[in-house]
């Protein structure tokens, strides 16, 4: 036979005010290691009453309160790992460069719908000219038609630090729409890889068709290939999203979406610094002839070889010691 | 005291005991996000007026600052658009400070909370949750899934769950002893249920009209029943001894 409720809840009152107590101590740090020895006792105590409450008192306050206590309890004791420096540096010399090997594949799709739009957007305004003014924003298309790389007046405007910050925060916006609307089954990936890739090509073949092959390259060479690189890889992680949506294999949709979109977002994490690096060097270093079209081209491919040569490389070396905990963490 | 069914995340723990804690509703969540707005936005203000004494300073000396200015304006933006939303979360126990003044945290589907990842992907899909404008894609998801989730709780895995301000001390409040003497002599031992019933009456009590008082008062004291008829006409002479009853009942085993 059960005891009362209320008797219950008064014999079991003080453990439970004082599971409270330490609960909101351990918040704060400052626990002693004997008082956390009493917070895992208190813990299982409660979840025995817990118990109790659930067979002989359901649906009352008291089981409220217990199932809430617990909960907290649970969540301080059973915490994530924190992320530290340690893993922060662990993150880009091994987890995110091996994590991009892994899904080459959806980087590859990505890459392939990307080039796909950029053909069919510089076929388009090659082959008919008036496809630009459905393809080309219109102010860019002035600037074109004046024989003016739209850029240069950005620069003459704002100060050059603006200027970096705002493509930086363009690029950001990019980046993440394109992981970001993997979550529409993938599709929102494809469309703005492509339609990022019909905007660039049509925008070139406009240049190419006015003159201007040399100001075009001019600009986008020091960063384009990097940023593009970026682009194409947040593409892959919106279609891992995708792939998991559609055919989310043993697991139920809402477990392989969780499992993918962990994995899916380190790659979107580990490009953010070379993001913001790129945003510099577009704002900085693009723009204006500070520096010869050599230059910049030299500068453009030597960063998108290193940050390839980084991203298929790194982490290589200790593959063979760290495997195993890979494998059953995914 | 709800009775109306609301969705639960049940959450089985390694001690093998099933917690199930109540999911926030679309109600809580608007609310916490506009309480989270609402400081970003006054954030903005003070900080546009700082900045605009910086800018426009008489003697110039902050001049060469308004291009490093602008820069930190952007670099702001950003902040408060992503970075706000995840450090919370990672480093206040799932609570930003709207959550943390509505009572409500992000978990993820076991319970436990969320990590870096979860956080970087449920608030990363803000941008999407946002489309065409005012949340309005989060908002049909939030109605749509059983748990009330928007895209990036789905995606990332987690959930908001609900913390309840739970008063224990109506089950320890002391019993009057003035009717003791009155005490029925046929009690039997109240069901749980019934217990919460009156405990929620007693509760609510001094709030009700007098005669609403004595009325539900003494269909309590029927259903509860187990008194002869004397002893109830004693009992039901008065609201206070109605009350005064039924607290000894709840409080008969000591």
């Amino acid at each position: 036979m059960a005891l009362a409720l209320t008797t219950f809840v008064s014999q079991k009152r003080e453990g439970w005010k004082s599971l409270e107590g330490l609960l909101e101590r351990q918040r704060a740090g400052t626990l002693t290691l004997e008082e956390l020895r009493t917070l895992d006792t208190l813990y299982r105590r409660a979840a025995s009453d817990l118990a109790l409450a659930q067979t002989f008192y359901p649906d009352t306050d008291a089981h409220r309160f217990l199932n809430q206590l617990c909960a907290r309890a649970y969540a301080a004791i059973y915490q994530p790992p924190r992320e530290r420096w340690a893993a922060v540096r662990g993150f880009f010399r091994r987890d995110f460069p091996r994590t991009l090997r892994r899904e080459l594949g959806f980087v590859g799709t990505s890459a392939a719908l990307f080039c796909l739009g950029l053909l069919l957007g510089a076929l388009v305004v090659l082959w008919e000219p008036r496809g630009a003014e459905l393809l080309v924003p219109a102010g860019v298309r002035q600037y074109v038609a004046q024989g003016r790389m739209w850029t240069d007046d950005i620069l003459s405007v704002a100060p050059p630090n603006s200027v970096s910050s705002g493509i930086a925060t363009n690029n950001l916006t990019v980046t993440i729409l394109t992981f970001a609307m993997g979550i529409f089954a993938g599709l929102g990936t494809m469309f703005i890889l492509v339609n990022n890739g019909v905007q660039i090509g049509a925008i070139t073949a406009l240049c190419i068709r006015e003159g201007m092959t040399v100001g075009f390259l001019d600009f986008i060479a020091a960063h384009g290939p990097v940023e593009l690189s970026i682009i194409v890889i947040a593409g892959g992680a919106g279609l891992m999203v995708g792939q998991a949506l559609v055919d989310p294999g043993e697991l139920p949709r809402s477990q392989a979406l969780a499992l993918r979109g962990r994995e899916a977002v380190k790659l979107v994490l580990g490009c953010a610094p070379f993001l913001a690096c790129i945003g510099v060097v577009e704002g900085y270093v693009s723009p204006g002839d500070l520096f010869p079209t050599w230059a910049k081209a030299a500068l453009g491919l030597t960063l998108g070889g290193l940050f390839w040569a980084y991203l298929l490389r790194a982490g290589r070396a200790d593959a063979d010691t760290t495997e195993a905990p890979e494998v059953s963490a995914s | 005291m709800s009775t109306a069914p609301s969705p639960h995340l049940a959450v089985a723990t390694p001690e093998r005991v099933a917690l199930s804690l109540p999911v926030a509703g679309i109600g809580y969540r608007c609310l916490a996000w506009l309480v989270d707005a609402s400081l970003l936005f006054f954030f903005w203000v003070v900080a546009y007026f700082v900045f605009t004494l910086l800018v426009s300073d008489v003697l110039g000396v902050f001049q060469g600052l308004s291009s490093l200015g602008q820069t930190l304006l952007v670099v702001g933006v950003f902040a408060t658009q992503w970075l706000y939303w995840t450090l919370g979360e990672v480093f206040f126990h799932g609570q930003t400070p709207g959550k943390r003044a509505l009572g409500i945290r992000v978990v993820r589907l076991d319970g436990s909370p969320v990590g870096l990842y979860e956080s970087a992907v449920r608030n990363l899909c803000r941008a999407v949750d946002f489309l065409p404008g005012v949340y309005a894609v989060g908002c049909i998801s939030l109605l749509l899934t059983p748990r009330h989730q928007r895209l990036g709780d789905v995606l990332a895995g987690t959930v908001l769950v609900r913390e309840e301000r739970i008063d224990l001390d109506k089950y320890t409040q002391p019993a009057p002893q003035a009717t003791s003497g009155a005490a029925p002599s046929t009690t039997r031992a109240l069901k749980p249920d019934e217990v919460e019933l009156v405990l929620a009456f007693l509760t609510r009590a001094p709030g009700l009209a007098p005669d609403v008082r004595r009325n539900m008062g003494a269909r309590m004291v029927e259903k509860v029943g187990g008194l002869t008829d004397e002893e109830r006409d004693a009992v039901l002479a008065s609201s206070e001894s109605i009350e005064a009853h039924l607290r000894g009942l709840v409080r008969t085993e000591r």
